[in-house]
C-alpha cells in the first residue's frame, strides 16, 4: 500500500474556529446530533474576546475564519451576535451555518454590514425535509424558503448543506436540479450519520451509495454551475493520483478545528463531541479560553487530552490499514467515537458512505463515460 | 549471484485505489477537463495553495473554508 505522509500530528495553528453563540435551536430535526439544542445558553462577550485575542493574531498573517454554528446561531439575536463579533479585527472572515428560518431583511442587512458569508441547511425539495421540524413537530420548509427568499432579495450569495437519509436511484438528479434552481454557489452533501444524540444507524447498501454518488457526478456534469464539495474533492484526488502527486493532497498535519462552546470550553477536531461526556474520556474538552489562551490549549491537547492521544493512534492505524487514506486522511473522531465507542478504531460507516463509496462512485462514472472516439 | 529478474513495482501501482484511478484514466481526463472549464467559467483562479500548517492546497474555491477541510466537516 502507498505510504502517505500527511496528517501527522495536530497543527499548532487552525484554519478556522467554530463558535457556538447559543446552544438553542428553534428547530428540532430528528437527525440532529446536538444535545443541548432545547436550552438557550448564550455565549458571553468575554468568551468571544478571549478567542479574538488568538484569532486576530492568526488573521494578521493569513486568511482566517470564524464559523458561527449552533444551536441555531441566529437564535442568539442580532444585538447579542453583534457583541460577539465586536472583538474580532476586520481581516477575520465570518461564516454562519444556519437553518435559514429566522433570516429576514434585518438579518440580511446584518450579514451585509458584517460581511458574513452564509451557508444554509436544507435537504432538498419540500417532501425531503420531513426530518426538519419545529419544536412543535411541524414542517419547517416554508420558513426555510422564506429565509432563502430574503437572501435572494438582498443579492446575498449562499452555500447549502444537504443531509441525505436514504440514497436511492433518481435522488441525486432530483437534489442537484433542486439546488441549481435554489441558486446556491456551493453544495455539500452529508449522508446521515450515527452521531451525538442521533442513534439512527447509518449502515447503507454499498451499491446504492456508490450509485448515488455516480449519479450526482452525472447530474453535475450536465450543468456544472455549482461546486459540489464531494465531487471537487474526489476529482482533486483523482487528478493528483494521475499526475503522481497523490501524497501532496492531505495537509501535513491535522487541522485542530477548535470548537468554542457557549461557556468558553474548547473541543478540538470534532465539533460534534461538544456537550457530551464519558466516564473514561470526560467531557472531551481540552481547556477553556476564559482561563487558558487558545494556542496553549491546542499545543498541549495531544499530551493532556486522553481521547486525542487515542485518536492520533487511530489515524496511524488508518494510515497503515486503509487504501483510501490518501484521499480521506483518517476516520473522523466523532464518527469513531459514536460508532465504535472509542477513538483508535478505523473504518466507520461514515468512511464507507462519504469517502470510500464516494470515490468509487466518481470512478464508476468516469469509467462508464469515456469520451466517444472522434 | 543470480540476476534479479523481477522488479518491485512502485507503491502507487500496488495501491488498489490508485490502480482503480488509473484504470479510469480516459474517462477521468475528460471529466477533469470539464471541471477545470467549469471553474474557469465561474471566474475562479487557483492560488496554488500552500501545504504549510494545516492549510489544504487546492482551496481555490475556498469561500466556505469549512467545507473543504477534509479531516472534519460541518454537519
Amino acid at each position: 500500500m502507498a505510504a502517505f505522509s500527511g496528517m501527522r500530528g495536530i497543527a499548532s495553528v487552525p484554519t478556522y474556529v467554530v463558535m457556538q453563540p447559543t446552544t438553542l435551536c428553534n428547530l428540532d430535526c430528528t437527525y440532529c446530533y446536538l444535545p443541548l439544542r432545547g436550552a438557550d445558553r448564550r455565549m458571553p462577550a468575554e468568551v468571544a474576546t478571549a478567542v479574538a485575542g488568538a484569532v486576530n493574531a492568526w488573521a494578521a498573517t493569513g486568511r482566517f475564519s470564524v464559523v458561527w454554528h449552533g444551536g441555531e446561531p441566529l437564535a442568539a439575536g442580532r444585538e447579542h451576535f453583534a457583541s460577539l463579533l465586536a472583538p474580532f479585527d476586520e481581516g477575520v472572515e465570518h461564516h454562519i451555518q444556519t437553518n435559514a428560518t429566522l433570516i429576514d431583511d434585518a438579518w440580511c442587512d446584518f450579514f451585509a454590514e458584517h460581511q458574513i458569508r452564509v451557508s444554509i441547511s436544507v435537504d432538498g425539495p419540500r417532501e425531503r425535509n420531513a426530518d426538519r421540524v419545529t419544536r412543535g413537530g411541524r414542517p419547517s420548509y416554508d420558513r426555510i424558503m422564506h429565509g432563502i427568499e430574503a437572501l435572494r432579495r438582498h443579492g446575498i450569495d449562499f452555500s447549502a448543506l444537504c443531509v441525505v437519509a436514504q440514497p436511492a436511484p433518481g435522488l441525486a438528479n432530483e437534489l442537484y436540479d433542486y439546488f441549481l434552481d435554489l441558486g446556491c454557489d456551493v453544495l455539500g452533501i452529508n449522508i446521515e450519520e450515527l452521531e451525538g444524540v442521533n442513534a439512527r444507524s447509518n449502515a447503507r447498501d454499498p451499491a446504492a451509495v456508490t450509485a448515488f454518488w455516480a449519479e450526482l457526478v452525472a447530474a453535475w456534469r450536465r450543468a456544472p454551475r455549482i461546486h459540489i464539495r464531494e465531487v471537487e474533492w474526489s476529482l482533486r484526488y483523482a487528478a493528483a493520483v494521475l499526475d503522481g502527486t497523490a501524497d501532496d493532497v492531505l495537509p501535513r498535519q491535522l487541522d485542530p478545528i477548535p470548537t468554542v462552546g457557549y461557556d468558553g470550553s474548547v473541543v478540538l477536531l470534532s465539533p460534534e463531541l461538544a456537550g457530551f461526556s464519558h466516564p473514561h474520556y470526560g467531557d472531551f474538552t481540552s481547556g477553556n479560553v476564559l482561563s487558558t489562551p487558545l494556542p496553549e490549549i491546542i499545543a498541549n491537547a495531544a499530551d493532556r487530552t486522553t481521547w486525542i492521544a487515542e485518536f492520533l493512534a487511530g489515524v496511524e492505524a488508518c494510515r497503515t490499514s486503509c487504501a483510501y487514506f490518501g484521499f480521506c486522511g483518517g476516520a473522523h473522531a466523532a464518527n469513531r467515537y459514536f460508532e465504535h465507542g472509542r477513538f483508535d478504531g478505523t473504518e466507520t460507516d461514515h468512511c464507507r458512505n462519504s469517502k470510500m463509496r464516494l470515490l468509487e462512485g466518481v470512478l464508476d462514472h468516469a469509467r462508464d463515460h469515456e469520451p466517444s472516439p472522434a | 549471484m543470480p540476476e534479479t529478474t523481477s522488479r518491485r513495482q512502485p507503491d502507487a501501482v500496488l495501491d488498489p485505489v490508485a490502480e482503480r484511478v488509473h484504470e479510469a484514466r480516459t474517462g477521468l481526463t475528460a471529466l477533469l477537463a470539464e471541471a477545470a472549464e467549469a471553474r474557469r467559467q465561474r471566474s475562479e483562479t487557483a492560488d496554488g495553495g500552500s501545504d504549510s500548517g494545516a492549510v489544504c492546497a487546492w482551496n481555490h474555491f475556498e469561500n466556505i473554508p469549512t467545507f473543504y477541510n477534509w479531516n472534519n466537516r460541518p454537519r
